[in-house]
């Protein structure tokens, strides 16, 4: 590279010579000329032939080459790779059951770890060998002579270099001459212009150019904002061929996707909206007022509700409490449990009522459960208390209202169908109204055996 | 002595054969003197002349013919394949209770066609089986082109293609999940993909000397830089060829074991199920034997064509292709006993769901699929028992194309028999492909055949370096024995 | 061919003429001494039948364990000839007397035989009076009945023996006139028998071992057996031509090639064994049917478990990794050493194979089993020296051999 300079000065430069090279017919004297070159001392020797010759390695004294050693270790470090990554996010980091199968190394493993042994060793090998041979290398002076092209052809060659210790131009030249090559050149430094031409180094410019666009593109997505709604390339689920509920249709003559229920038909679970067991008022008279008003009143009642407004007495009153406030619901509730009053039952209703009902209402009923201690003191004031059951509001419900808030939710409470079933519920009903006798219970109404424990706890 | 007999019978065959008279046979061993692998008193230079001119010269105007023709089927398939991604994998007849079909099929199919070239290069050359050279590397070369089209089936039949990269162990920053390494469908991810790559390095690396030919026969300039890059400037210095030849055995050791594994897998796909006619022990190594067997002939089915397009009779001859047929005939009557084997073992367990499995496949719905591979798996191989057969272009790739139908529907026999009736007699079912199913089944091989022609125009076709060193090999060996050597 | 060698130097050693009564006597002895460990361990207990159960079930295990050599060696002669191999050809003779000591070895299957007339059902479930297994019962009413059992091993011993005599009278005849026609007749018949060879070979591992667990099933069994046969054969072909060198003959025919050789047959059928074993248990592991895994469960129970999966590292991890090298497997002593362990691991592999089904894994009846074992290779060691003596130790005048004697490994 030194040279690079003077070039461009001296157009007529003498090329740098790197040793000698002799061509052979065929590779038995190829074999005998590379005897004679090594017992002569020189190692900085090489041969080239159009496939291995065997026999070259000894007689030009080329050591063996590490190769095996260094994929072996590829090999271990493939194995543990695959092992520790199975392991690792199989049995670790995202377990996950699948026939019953065990975490961790297991018999599954092996097919993985024999391929990546496999992938780790052959690819070594390819690139070790790349690396050793230092290749890729398209620029050596060995080319420069045309005669070379048929080393990959029929020819043999046997190359001494002028790096060697004990090289002598002369004496080398004498040395080959000696084993009758069919031609003897000195080899010489390439001297043709060594850069690119430009059209090859504009067209790769362009290529990578046009190569980071789509990259940009990619990056400008993921990296920005946009108000834009997604280009979807791909539509995934995200538009099916369906019709949502209060689109319209051509399909049917009313417009209407959505549609009514068939004449005649009863739907799964419909014959629920049927039983007081479910509703906790009866249906019957309901619809006996006004069958297609029906459920507009009851979602309007309940929307009402919640804003405070007055609820729109269209019930006869049959039912209705007494002392029910305007926001009250009206409905004809029923007033009368529909399960049988038990131990089992009420042991049931204290179970649950004590899991779902006391965070807020208490263990007594009073409106003070953990909940409410907790959000009063961090709301300061905001906090509306949860309703005491003890309250005459509640006291002179129906059972069917206390029944039909904890299905349906009253205010803040949520619903508690899709944790409780219908069974559950009446029996927590049955335990609110023992947790409301047990406040408001006349001593004519305790037994009489009774009377004198609970003169004793006094 | 074999030549005698053969002219004075007039058979199909020998009408095939005197077709061509540059044939030679070869097939025949005096014991103790091994007969020529390459014919015509070839030098090395006649070697280099006859693999060259196939890139060098004109192609013929079969090429071109063959060319558009399925360079035009394969350009249909990708529409179709672009068609499907569009619509969705219900295009296929895949339907309940036959989840697994027609893709899975052809899968296979492929996959098992693309285990000849390994096996070639890598066990062959492990047991010094020296009429590889000749053939290994067009067979690595349909190897990768099979394990392509394979490799495009399950990438598409997981419905969201575009997502298909997801079978990889990749840490993601939206899923936080790894894949399931204890599935079977990702071994094979794992077996197939380092299957492709490995042959891919090994067909390259085997490549490199060939290429240098190439770049140094090359007159444009163009030519020669392209050959230049693609074989990375190589010498043929010994030093190289030293560590090449450690790499090339090496990489041969790594690539058998690789070899029985991919289809190994494949096997297990099915096997580790419970599903009767699926779950039976046999099934990895009797996979590995179809896949040997289907490979071969495919390769019989390409290369008989290659050799009379190309001349290159003196190269691949007669005993290359008396050898191939023979494996055939190994392993076809492998694969016919590890069915006996079975059908043994269905009745022999008095498990009720494999006796009526394997009873179902003979003779329920589908015994024409069934009797279809036993006919061209089974009996058609059996015909290689002769000779004149054996040897004989034309009768070859009759019977090599009865093995690739025959292996093809084997692989639809058990699929498909299988799953139409499983354990619940309520769901079982009747399997119909569509025209969808019938036409990318077909338009694979477009892209088969095209990247198979383009391999011919472009790359070298036959091993040259090493052909010449079996030469090389066997002249010395001539040598030795001239000279009645016994000196060690 | 001019191959000027001494003729003694392809004969028997003379040492080992000998050695045959002594080796037979030892082995008649061992194999008592075996069977006494198998009822000693089980003599105070009330159940007599479990000592009988160990003595059938080492019996088997053993039996197969030597025969497995000669069916190997069967298989390799046929297989060599089918591809025209000229490699072994300076080997092929002592696999050919191994293959010869196949009708031999059938005499020593005989006790089985009288064992089931007899009427014993201690080794097969099959033949006994009162099976309450519903799918044994109705396999012993025809297929695994005593009678065709007993048919069809007459049939497989009376197609290897025709095979091996026929193959060993025709390279007999070679060495009398070096015809190359012979080898071409040989070579021409190798096809067909080799099919007819892996069908009778994988019914008899269904038949003589399969069938001990007579409800279980695998397909993948006869490959199984095979494999380790195979493996077993080059290993013993290794100590074989080792012994033979030792005593100084065929030193000059056997090379240090033909040695590189069956070492890397040998590590490729401990990859072989390897994989089909693998096979097998993955695909039953994986699947979970209790019809199958039962199989595994009898080598786990019991005590068995530690033995069970010691299998792993004496048949697959160990040999794997010392013969991985080039070196080992080039270096004769080395080599030994690896073909001895694999013989002791085939051994190994013969009895998870057998003796799990006899009972719970005991001690004495094992160390019994181990003699047993012993005792067998004794018995097979003098019938190997019968069967030589006056049989030159390589086929001198096949064609194929300058090309045995020229040929190098080159890289692997």
């Amino acid at each position: 590279m030194s040279e690079h300079k003077p070039r461009k000065t001296t157009e007529k430069k003498v090329p740098k010579a790197f040793g000698w090279m002799a061509e052979y017919q065929d590779e038995n004297s190829l074999l005998a000329a590379a005897r004679k070159v090594r017992d002569s001392g020189y190692t900085k020797t090489d041969a080239f032939t159009p496939f291995p010759v065997h026999g070259i390695d000894e007689a030009l004294g080329i050591k063996p080459t590490i190769l095996p050693f260094i994929v072996l270790c590829a090999g271990i470090t493939g194995l543990s790779t695959a092992l520790l990554m199975q392991w690792w996010m199989n049995g670790v980091d995202y377990k996950y059951i699948i026939s019953g199968k065990p975490f961790g190394i297991t018999p599954a493993s092996i097919p993985v770890a024999f391929e990546l042994t496999v992938l780790f060793s052959a690819f070594t090998t390819f690139l070790g060998m790349i690396a050793l041979n230092q290749l890729p290398k398209f620029s050596n002076p060995v080319f420069t002579n045309p005669r070379f092209d048929r080393a990959t052809n029929d020819r043999f060659f046997l190359y001494v270099e002028a790096a060697d210790k004990y090289y002598n131009r002369e004496s080398v030249k004498e040395l080959l001459g000696g084993t009758h090559p069919d031609s003897l050149d000195e080899v010489l430094e390439d001297t043709t212009p060594s850069a690119l031409p430009r059209p090859i180094i504009l067209g790769a410019i362009l290529l990578v150019i046009a190569g980071l666009i789509p990259a940009m593109i990619i990056l400008n997505i993921r990296a920005g904002y946009s108000t834009a709604p997604r280009f979807h390339v791909f539509f995934d689920m995200d538009f099916q061929p369906k019709k949502k509920a209060q689109q319209t249709t051509t399909i049917f003559a009313d417009g209407r996707s959505m549609r009514p229920q068939v004449k005649g038909t009863v739907g799964r679970g419909q014959l629920e909206e049927q039983d007081s067991f479910y509703l906790g008022y009866d249906p019957a008279k309901l619809t006996a007022i006004d069958t297609l008003e029906t459920g507009k009143f009851v979602s309007l009642q309940d929307s009402k509700t919640a804003d405070g407004s007055a609820a729109k007495p269209a019930a006869d009153g049959s039912a209705q409490t007494p002392a029910a406030p305007a926001a009250a619901l009206n409905l004809p509730w029923i007033d009368k449990l529909p399960i049988e009053v038990s131990e089992a039952n009420m042991a049931l209703g204290k179970q649950k009522f004590e899991t779902y009902c006391s965070a807020c209402h208490g263990y007594a009923g009073f409106g003070d459960g953990l909940v409410h201690k907790r959000a009063d003191a961090l709301a300061q004031g905001y906090w509306l208390a949860p309703t005491s059951l003890h309250v005459d509001k509640v006291r002179t419900q129906p059972v069917g209202q206390i029944f039909h808030t904890i299905t349906k939710g009253q205010g803040k409470m949520a619903s508690y169908a899709s944790s409780l079933n219908p069974k559950e519920r009446w029996a927590i009903v049955l335990y609110v109204r023992a947790l409301q006798k047990s406040r408001n219970a006349d001593m004519s109404e305790v037994p009489a055996d009774m009377v004198k424990t609970l003169d004793e706890v006094k | 002595m074999g030549k005698n007999t053969q002219t004075n019978r007039v058979t199909m065959a020998t009408i095939a054969n005197s077709f061509n008279p540059r044939e030679i046979d070869n097939t025949d061993d005096i014991p103790g003197r091994r007969a020529p692998l390459i014919t015509g008193n070839q030098t090395y230079g006649s070697v280099t002349d006859i693999v060259c001119r196939v890139a060098e010269d004109a192609q013929p105007m079969l090429w071109w013919i063959l060319f558009g023709f399925s360079s035009l089927t394969a350009v249909s398939f990708l529409t179709l394949i672009a068609f499907l991604i569009y619509k969705g994998v219900g295009i296929w007849g895949n339907m309940n209770p036959v989840f697994w079909a027609w893709p899975i099929v052809n899968f296979v199919f492929w996959v098992g066609i693309g285990h000849a070239g390994t096996l070639i290069s890598a066990i062959l050359f492990l047991f010094r089986q020296n009429w590889r050279t000749s053939i290994n590397r067009a067979a690595e070369a349909m190897t990768i082109f099979a394990v392509i089209c394979a490799g495009i089936y399950p990438g598409i039949h997981v419905g969201r293609a575009w997502l298909a990269f997801w079978l990889l162990p990749y840490p993601s920053l939206n899923l936080w999940m790894w894949p399931q390494f204890r599935s079977p469908l990702l071994w094979d991810v794992f077996a197939v993909g380092t299957y492709a790559s490995v042959s891919l390095v090994f067909w390259y690396m085997g490549m490199i000397p060939d290429l240098a030919t190439y770049r140094d026969r090359s007159k444009s300039p163009l030519r020669r830089m392209v050959y230049g890059i693609l074989c990375l400037g190589w010498t043929g210095s010994s030093r190289h060829w030293l560590r090449y030849e450690k790499a090339y055995t090496l990489l041969a050791a790594f690539a058998a074991p690789l070899v029985l594994s991919v289809h190994t897998v494949v096997s297990f796909d099915f096997a580790v199920s419970q599903v009767a006619g699926w779950h039976t022990t046999i099934f990895p190594p009797y996979f590995v034997a179809g896949a040997i067997f289907s490979g071969f002939a495919m390769v019989v089915t390409l290369l008989v064509p290659l050799r009379a397009i190309y001349k290159l009779e003196n190269l691949i001859t007669l005993r290359h292709l008396d050898n191939m047929n023979k494996i055939i005939l190994a392993t076809g009557s492998l694969v016919g006993l590890a069915y006996a084997t079975e059908f043994f073992m269905a009745w022999y367990s008095q498990n009720q769901y494999e006796g009526f499995t394997f009873f179902n496949r003979a003779f329920g719905p589908y015994w024409w699929a069934y009797w279809t591979m036993v006919t061209c798996n089974v009996i058609s191989p059996q015909l290689f028992w002769f000779k004149k057969l054996r040897t004989s272009p034309f009768w070859m790739v009759v019977v090599s194309i009865f093995v690739n139908i025959g292996m093809w529907f084997e692989r639809f026999v058990i699929t498909v028999t299988s799953l139409s009736r499983d354990f619940l007699p309520s769901s079982w079912g009747y399997f119909k492909p569509t025209l969808f199913d019938g036409l990318m089944f077909f338009g694979s091989f477009g892209v088969f055949m095209s990247l198979f022609l383009l391999f011919c125009r472009f790359l070298p076709t036959i091993a040259m370096s090493e052909v010449k060193g079996i030469m090389s090999a066997a002249a010395h060996a001539e040598h030795a024995e001239g000279a009645h050597g016994h000196d060690h | 061919m001019n191959l000027n060698y001494e003729k003694s130097s392809i004969e028997l050693p003379e040492a080992w003429r000998a050695k045959a009564p002594f080796f037979l006597a030892a082995g008649v002895i061992l194999l008592m001494l075996g069977f006494l460990c198998a009822f000693g361990g089980n003599s105070n207990g009330e159940d007599n039948s479990l000592g009988f159960r160990y003595l059938c079930h080492s019996y088997l295990a053993n039996f197969v364990y030597v025969f497995t050599f000669t069916l190997g060696a069967l298989f390799f002669i046929l297989v060599q000839f089918l591809t025209r191999a000229g490699w072994s050809t300076s080997i092929r003779r002592v696999a050919e007397i191994l293959m010869m000591m196949i009708p031999y070895l059938g005499l020593l299957f005989l006790p089985i035989i009288a064992m089931l007339f007899w009427g014993s059902s201690a080794l097969y479930e099959w033949n006994g009076k009162n099976i309450h297994n519903s799918v044994i019962a109705s396999k012993a009413s025809f297929y695994l009945s005593k009678e065709f059992f007993t048919a069809r091993t007459v049939v497989y011993f009376t197609f290897w023996i025709l095979t091996a005599n026929w193959f060993f009278r025709i390279s007999r005849a070679q060495d009398e006139s070096g015809d190359a026609e012979l080898s071409l007749l040989r070579q021409k018949w190798a096809g067909p028998l080799i099919m007819l060879f892996s069908l009778s070979a994988s019914f008899a591992a269904f038949d003589w071992l399969m069938s001990i667990d007579a409800d279980w099933y695998s397909t993948i069994f006869g490959v199984y057996l095979f494999a380790g046969s195979q493996m077993s054969f080059f290993a013993m072909m290794i100590v074989i031509n080792m012994l033979l060198q030792n005593a100084g003959k065929i030193q000059k025919l056997v090379t240090v090639e033909h040695f590189h050789d069956m070492g890397k047959f040998l590590f490729g059928f401990v990859m072989f064994w390897s994989y089909i074993a693998f096979s097998q248990l993955v695909l039953i592991w994986y699947a979970n049917i209790p019809e199958e895994t039962f199989w595994y469960q009898v080598r786990l129970d019991n005590g068995w478990m530690t033995f069970s999966y010691c299998i792993i590292p004496i048949h697959f991890i160990i040999p794997f990794l010392f013969l991985m090298s080039r070196h080992i497997r080039r270096n004769r002593t080395a080599l030994t050493i690896g073909a001895v362990w694999l013989l002791f691991a085939h051994w190994y592999d013969m009895t998870f194979l057998v003796m799990p089904n006899a009972g719970p894994a005991q001690l004495v009846p094992l160390f019994g089993h181990l003699l047993g074992g012993f005792g067998m290779l004794s018995i097979f060691a003098s019938m190997f020296i019968w069967r030589a003596d006056g049989v030159p130790l390589v086929a001198m005048r096949d064609p194929r051999l300058p090309e045995a004697m020229s040929y190098t490994n080159p890289i692997l």
